[in-house]
């Protein structure tokens, strides 16, 4: 979990981490290979082949059905999860035909879980998932990160700038003015169903 | 799995109807006229080079004074050639117009019968086709001549030796409104009351092997037929205008189509990769996503790419079926307004398919290609930012002088925004109006012409004379002597205006000799000292206005000139211009001609005169040129290339049309939002229409009136262009003082049509599209 207060640093930091920013000083490994090292390409098929990308803002493509929106994440990975039992999971089987229009705030970001975890990547990373919804539909997309994390053994790297939250963590990174102030392990993870703020 | 991306397509077609569907017609209608105009060119260009065998044409005909007899006709044949008589009587008709008559011809040059039934009685016709819808002539209807005989018109036909109507071959253009062809049975021939002309085809037993080898044979056998009878026409098969000229035309104006085409495909290329930018832009948000879940800029190129590129192949296919069908037969009655061409069988083309389908997607590709993997070269960081310019420092707001009222502000601050469609929309409106004036200026400048040509003609008329071939015979010298005699004696007229010249055929370089145009005739006329006609402004040579004009000539050029089959050349010093429109010509003192060309000092080729010279006999006038024939090429002009001006104007304005309403409609598109906040806010349509129409109202405008002066700049060049292909001889470019108005009024006329639709676009804009979330 990283964890910091707006203009942090955190966003930017996950987003190094996605390949899709560049860090002014210092050195990212990616299985031994330095991440400054890689051109356009090797970036692509890094994030291609290793990585889930989930927004604040959903993004989801307007004119596909949230059953083909997840196939597009599905479309990039060599080994997909089956995306029926995926829609099942997620609670998106009745709405798997309509468009994202027709879909409520959480429903669209679950839809957006959906199109990253299809692809099974080795690391999800996650910025502010729930920053733009309501307290019940916050609590259930993180519910639903955990059993996706808990299910298919993913590596969950989730930017927050709620505090109360960061139980539910296995390491807290804490962030400020751009630098690393702590790094913690939580001794006992709550989970996500008994969280509260 | 199949990129699920594509899904969308079907979906994007529909929401997008409107854009694809216009896009779709222009494409359609471009690829599809363009594919009818190369299929029925190939079509008609087979059909014509099918006929030299299908319809046996002749390798020559001559025409001589009396009947050939038993011996003449025994001492030409024993020369290696088939005789034909191929006689014929000429009806002058009460419109005004020629109607030379020939019999039913089973042999040589054979009958295409287009329509109806060939004549099989006595009173019945079959006439030209062409000179029929010319004259407004139907089967069945009754025709007679001016010596009262008529004849019922049974069937239309088409005669392979008159492709094109040249009533002589020395005319400059062919006139099919006033000479037509025709046939009749032989009894019905032999019992008409016109005077009979004896002309006789010709064909070699044994082919020449080459034109070269052809020249030779005709040279020979002209001068065995002047030794053997009184010869006063002889025009071989390749010299022939009325069989070559329809060959050496068709099929000409290929590369100005295929041009055309391309430029209307870039066109719509930048208009659709301008309107994808902006969906681009909408859907910066979903693009960052996939980019950064690991979609790869040429997947995403390839995906905003594949909708261009599919509507550009369907309206491939569509137009291509349409090409070949309705299309074809617009185009093919084009070129038989032009030619009185046999039948014809639709031929596939490979060509046309290569033109019409394989070049525009290729085009549609790198033009779009080129453009959006320059729009999704920004980093998915920057698209999840909604941040889409290429440099790295936001670029800063133009300040505007705060004495601007808002609303002019706010409309700078719409244009600015959109100078790249706006671009676009002036390339699209330039060349829509090229097109457009185009199609204007030439019936303006045929129009010009014709007005123009009766206060510029050398004198009423011209009468050129014609030296007999008996006076050529070089092998009964003193016979040829006597024949000079006569025609001296007999060419001399009592008319008092009238005014002896010299003159003299030569023939401009063709551009494999390092001339600038196909070579065409040039003739040379020496004239008086003290000429009552052409006064010239001192001893020198001076050149026709017309010549001048198109060979982009003046005081101080020199000019080459050679003899028509020979390799002997001329090289003249321009000494000035001579304001004559009527021909391709030269002017110089009659002496300084003679002796030139070696003709004897008291040579002399016509005469200038105010009325017709009616005392000199017939057989020795080569040509009489007069107010009717200089208008006979703008008239034929008119009538070949002014129906498909008014395609051409039609074309240009729906290009226009067009690529105004796809941009109008994707700036307000793009401001939909800014349009929903500014009327909850309380603006009236009216108020936002200012706002937003009135911007691309201001844009069009100017895009009009700057395009103006530069495509009349630019058809300078296209009309010489045509004009140096189409005909011999010259006719001008000319400027209407209406054109720009004209033209002006198209543009806006069409532009209020796409200013209405986009102001019923504003007052649907809804207001909850303010609400929705701009992430």
């Amino acid at each position: 979990m990283l964890l910091g207060p707006s203009g942090s640093g955190k966003s930017t930091l996950l987003n190094i981490l996605g390949g899709i920013d560049c860090a002014d000083s210092g050195d990212i490994l990616i299985n031994g290979e330095r991440m400054a090292d890689m051109n356009e390409k090797a970036l692509t098929l890094y994030r291609r082949r290793h990585l889930g990308y989930i927004f604040q803002m959903y993004n989801l493509i307007p004119n596909l059905t949230v059953r083909e929106n997840i196939e597009v994440g599905a479309y990039l990975s060599r080994r997909p999860l089956d995306v029926d039992e995926l829609l099942r999971l997620l609670g998106l089987w009745e709405h798997r035909a309509k468009l994202p229009n027709q879909l409520s705030g959480g429903q669209q970001q679950r839809t957006s879980i959906g199109r990253a975890i299809v692809k099974n990547p080795d690391i999800l990373l996650c910025d502010e998932p729930t920053g733009a919804l309501d307290y019940k539909t916050d609590k259930e997309i993180l519910k639903l990160i955990e059993t996706v994390n808990q299910k298919y053994g993913n590596t969950v790297i989730m930017v927050t700038h709620n505090d109360a939250i960061r139980l539910m963590a296995d390491r807290v990174v804490r962030l400020r003015d751009g630098a690393i102030r702590s790094n913690e392990t939580n001794a006992v993870k709550v989970p996500a169903q008994d969280l509260e703020w | 799995m199949k990129n699920p991306l594509n899904k969308r397509m079907l979906r994007e077609l529909r929401g997008e109807m409107g854009k694809y569907a216009v896009i779709a017609i222009l494409l359609v209608a471009t690829i599809g006229f363009v594919s009818g105009f190369l299929v029925a060119g190939s079509s008609m260009i087979a059909a014509y080079n099918e006929g030299f065998e299908k319809y046996n044409i002749e390798d020559g005909h001559f025409r001589v004074e009396k009947q050939l007899n038993r011996a003449q006709l025994k001492a030409l044949t024993g020369a290696g050639v088939t005789l034909y008589d191929l006689h014929y009587r000429e009806a002058a008709i009460p419109n005004g117009s020629t109607l030379r008559i020939y019999p039913d011809r089973t042999q040589v040059n054979t009958v295409c019968l287009m329509q109806g039934t060939m004549p099989a009685a006595r009173g019945e016709i079959g006439i030209d086709r062409m000179y029929a819808e010319n004259n407004g002539i139907a089967v069945g209807d009754t025709l007679t001549d001016e010596n009262g005989e008529s004849w019922t018109v049974t069937g239309y036909v088409a005669l392979p030796d008159y492709s094109c109507l040249f009533k002589d071959n020395t005319d400059t253009m062919f006139d099919a409104i006033k000479f037509g062809v025709a046939i009749v049975t032989p009894e019905e021939f032999d019992a008409l009351a016109e005077q009979q002309i004896w002309n006789y085809a010709w064909q070699y037993d044994t082919a020449p092997a080459d034109d070269r080898a052809e020249k030779d044979a005709a040279t020979d056998f002209m001068k065995l037929v002047n030794k053997t009878a009184s010869l006063q026409a002889f025009v071989p098969e390749y010299e022939n205008q009325a069989i070559i000229f329809t060959g050496d035309d068709l099929g000409s104006d290929r590369a100005m189509i295929a041009v055309l085409l391309y430029i209307v495909i870039a066109i719509m290329a930048f208009v659709f990769a301008v309107t994808t930018s902006n969906t681009i832009a909408k859907e910066a948000g979903v693009i960052g996503t996939l980019r950064a879940s690991g979609y790869s800029r040429g997947e995403l190129v390839r995906h905003y790419m594949a909708m261009p590129v599919l509507v550009t192949l369907a309206s491939a296919a569509v137009g291509n079926v349409l090409g070949y069908t309705v299309l074809k037969n617009v185009c093919v009655s084009m070129y038989y307004g032009s030619y009185s061409l046999p039948t014809y069988v639709t031929r596939w083309n490979a060509d046309a398919f290569w033109m019409t389908t394989v070049i525009p997607v290729i085009l549609m590709i790198f033009i779009n290609w080129l453009v959006l993997s320059r729009t999704l070269r920004i980093s998915p960081l920057q698209f999840l930012r909604h941040d889409l310019s290429r440099h790295s420092n936001r670029k800063h707001a133009l300040p505007l002088p705060s004495a601007l009222p808002f609303f002019g502000r706010f409309r700078t601050r719409v244009i600015l925004q959109n100078l790249g469609s706006y671009v676009v929309l002036f390339v699209g409106v330039l060349f829509a109006n090229l097109l457009l004036s185009f199609g204007m200026i030439l019936p303006d400048a045929l129009n010009h012409y014709s007005d123009t040509i009766a206060d510029n003609m050398l004198s009423n008329t011209q009468t050129m004379l014609q030296i007999p071939y008996s006076a050529m015979d070089e092998d009964r010298k003193l016979n040829a002597l006597l024949s000079m005699m006569m025609f001296r004696m007999e060419t001399e007229t009592e008319e008092n205006n009238a005014e002896k010249f010299s003159a003299y055929s030569l023939q401009t370089l063709s551009p494999e000799e390092g001339g600038a145009a196909k070579s065409e005739s040039v003739l040379l006329y020496g004239v008086e000292p003290d000429s009552r006609y052409v006064q010239l402004p001192g001893d020198g040579v001076y050149l026709s206005s017309a010549y001048a004009d198109k060979y982009k000539l003046s005081a101080g050029d020199t000019i080459t000139l050679r003899e028509k089959y020979e390799d002997t050349t001329y090289t003249f010093t321009v000494d000035g211009v001579y304001d004559y429109m009527g021909a391709v010509a030269v002017f110089m003192p009659r002496e300084k001609l003679n002796e030139t060309f070696d003709l004897g000092s008291g040579y002399y080729g016509g005469y200038f005169s105010d009325a017709p010279l009616t005392e000199i006999k017939e057989e020795y006038i080569g040509s009489v040129i007069n107010l009717d024939t200089l208008t006979a090429v703008t008239r034929q002009l008119m009538v070949s290339m002014g129906a498909s001006m008014g395609l051409v104007n039609g074309f240009a304005v729906m290009i226009f049309f067009v690529v105004v309403y796809l941009l109008s409609k994707m700036i307000i598109e793009k401001n939909a939002q800014s349009i929903s906040m500014t009327k909850i806010l309380g603006y009236s349509g009216i108020e936002i229409a200012r706002l937003y129409l009135l911007s691309t109202t201001v844009v069009v405008v100017l895009c009009l009136a700057v395009s103006l002066p530069i495509e009349v700049f630019l058809m300078k060049f296209l009309f010489r262009a045509v004009m140096l292909e189409s005909m011999t001889g010259w006719i001008e470019m000319w400027v209407s003082p209406t054109l720009y108005p004209r033209m002006m009024a198209a543009g806006l006329a069409a532009y209020a049509v796409v200013a209405a639709l986009e102001y019923r676009h504003i007052l649907h804009v809804p207001m909850d599209e303010a609400m929705k979330n701009v992430e």
